[in-house]
């Protein structure tokens, strides 16, 4: 870096030197006058002229460099050595190092969100998916419930049938008696067993639910109100340039009314 | 101003993607602390807003007339933020420091001057809408949640009081700050007429991972007091109503301004037929047919069809809610007002335009000036 600085200014064999300014002489003028000629001395006041507006030039460019490596310093793209940053850094750079130092922290904090929102929508999803499991399953059980009593029932009908058709003896009443008595006994253990499985079911549900409120109350101790803030704290609230989360350039958040959803 | 310098210059500088609007706001809060607190602690879809905003205003800068109306809605919305004219300088600065960070060597005193004037520009029809608006409406309203009622797996009802009172249109939406969840607003549509005791009705449907949705239905909600932006939405009858009957069509709580839309139908002198479609994945997802069916009894201008497009035992109308509102036909002398999903709202109007029904008699809702 030190070397593309300096061959700027020697690149131009032609430039006026410090010594040539020391070394430099006129011829005097003619007719025994004191003084130098006036020619000569116009043309190197007219060199000098020149390179003073090369000089402001260049200074110009080198602030313009200067510029430059202090905005790749700050974007970290230097290969330089900490204390080399240390001294290009100027007050304006400390603002702009502030800057990058809570967009950083910024980013960090967006990405902590995103993963708890991501991780409560892999919950969702999956309690969604154990509903529908749950519900389906239950479904099924109560068909098969209802098939084997449905055909129970057209038994016990068509026994009852061939029953009435065939003089019965004693032995027979007694059998489709016990076949009666087997009957209602099946049907109260089946109503049973459906009862028994359903509140199952609800006992699991409560118990869903008194974890849900428990955690709840773990995560906001001070009650539902602990994060409401009040009307007047809310006084100020919202974005400025730009839109924010709604309707606001188009841009819809990923819940609100599902239809309102993009 | 010069128009295509500006446009230069933009493209230049959003080159630099995310990085853009993440210096702006750390410049922002660096230089004004206090502004923070009114953004929510991730900034990610907030700096994607900053960005489309900036993007539609750069390219319509020189049409200011197109741009008025959404800057004035732009102006109009950030009030419930608690954005205040003093705002306007401070974010001008920042962006302006942005704009000179990014554009390098390139920033000159012309650019810069271009860049102050169309921020004037844009702060002056932004501020104008905003305190013309202070005179109509307050920023926002303390909105206390009076009840909660689970209806489903995954739906439930609110009933909330505003205060002061709120003035709306059936079928127009307000956006909702959770106590819990803050400075993240989402729009909900009110599910009834404004009635006497002022009540709003809200129909909530948990998305998965939505921050939002799942603060309102949580119990936890009962009780609590929400902010409430102003009412917006276009999804209201005309005025004067036209006295054409009404095809509803509401999947999931898209029923919610259809549901208000029929509440103000039912006060009518005389109430047009209405022909209301309601639709969910399963019957359980018909939230609120009870109360739907109980208005059917009450009036006999109303019908109500239940749809369910993923349970074949269904006993009554199943497949996709578009296809079975196509198959009834005749709509021809009907306004439609579609409400739900974006999927089926569109296939629904589709279906609907190619059966023959004028665009003009099809109504969904569109954030007009919001829209990019």
């Amino acid at each position: 870096m030190e070397r593309a600085l300096t061959t700027a200014w020697f690149d131009e064999q032609s430039r006026m030197t410090p010594e040539e300014l020391q070394t430099v002489t006129f011829p005097t003028s003619r007719l025994g006058r004191r003084g130098y000629e006036e020619g000569p001395v116009r043309e190197f006041l007219s060199a000098v002229h020149a390179e003073f507006v090369r000089l402001v030039n260049d200074r110009t460019s080198l602030w313009q460099e200067v510029q430059r490596l202090r905005r790749r310093i700050i974007a970290g793209e230097a290969d330089g050595d900490g204390d080399e940053q240390t001294v290009l850094f100027g007050a304006a750079d400390a603002h702009v190092h502030a800057v990058r130092i809570l967009s950083v922290a910024q980013v960090t904090a967006d990405k902590y969100v995103a993963d708890a929102q991501d991780y409560s929508s892999r919950l969702t999803e999956e309690t969604r998916r154990r509903r529908d499991e749950i519900m389906q399953e239950a479904q099924q059980y109560s068909d098969r419930l209802l098939e084997d009593a449905h055909a129970k029932a057209r038994e016990a009908a068509v026994s009852a049938l061939n029953v009435a058709t065939v003089p019965q003896s004693d032995e027979q009443q007694r059998a489709a008696q016990a076949e009666l008595a087997y009957l209602r006994t099946y049907s109260d253990v089946y109503r049973s067993h459906l009862r028994a499985y359903t509140e199952g079911i609800l006992r699991g549900i409560e118990e869903w639910e008194r974890k849900e409120t428990a955690s709840l109350q773990e995560a906001a101790p001070g009650g539902p109100t602990a994060g409401a803030r009040g009307p007047t704290a809310g006084a100020q609230g919202g974005p400025t340039a730009g839109a924010q989360g709604g309707p606001t350039a188009g841009a819809r958040a990923i819940d609100g009314n599902g239809y309102l959803r993009h | 101003m010069d128009v295509a310098r500006l446009r230069e210059s933009f493209g230049h500088v959003t080159a630099h993607g995310d990085e853009l609007p993440l210096f702006f706001y750390s410049d922002l809060f660096l230089k004004h602390p206090e502004v923070r607190d009114m953004f929510p602690i991730s900034m990610a879809a907030q700096r994607g807003h900053l960005v489309d905003a900036l993007v539609k205003i750069v390219s319509q800068v020189d049409s200011v007339d197109d741009l008025t109306a959404f800057l004035q809605g732009l102006g109009r919305d950030h009030r419930k933020f608690g954005v205040i004219a003093e705002h306007y300088d401070a974010v001008r600065a920042s962006l302006l420091a942005t704009l000179e960070h990014f554009s390098g060597p390139a920033w000159t005193p012309e650019l810069a001057a271009d860049w102050k004037a169309a921020y004037e520009l844009i702060g002056s029809v932004m501020t104008a809408a905003a305190s013309a608006d202070e005179q109509l409406r307050p920023p926002w309203w303390r909105g206390t949640v009076v009840a909660h009622e689970p209806r489903s797996f995954d739906v439930s009802v609110l009933f909330v009081r505003p205060e002061p009172r709120m003035d709306y249109l059936p079928g127009q939406s307000v956006a909702i700050e959770s106590p819990s969840r803050p400075r993240l607003w989402r729009y909900y549509s009110m599910a009834n007429a404004p009635r006497q005791d002022g009540l709003l009705e809200f129909h909530i449907r948990l998305i998965d991972g939505g921050a939002v949705s799942m603060a309102l239905t949580s119990r936890k909600v009962a009780g609590t007091e929400l902010r409430l932006g102003p009412p917006v939405g276009v999804l209201t009858l005309g005025q004067p109503v036209s006295g054409r009957d009404l095809l509803l069509v509401a999947g999931s709580t898209g029923l919610a301004p259809l549901k208000a839309i029929l509440d103000q139908v039912t006060t009518l002198p005389q109430p047009p037929k209405v022909h209301l479609f309601f639709g969910a994945r399963t019957a359980d997802g018909l939230y609120d047919l009870d109360s739907l069916e109980k208005m059917a009894a009450q009036h006999p201008w109303l019908t109500i069809t239940p749809v369910v497009s993923a349970d074949p035992r269904f006993a009554g109308e199943t497949g996709s809610l578009p296809d079975v509102v196509a198959r009834h036909r005749g709509w021809s002398g009907h306004d439609a007002y579609l409400a739900g999903p974006t999927t089926m709202v569109r296939d629904a109007a589709a279906q609907l335009a190619s059966a023959g029904m004028a665009q003009d008699h099809i109504h969904i809702e569109d954030f007009g000036w919001s829209e990019p």
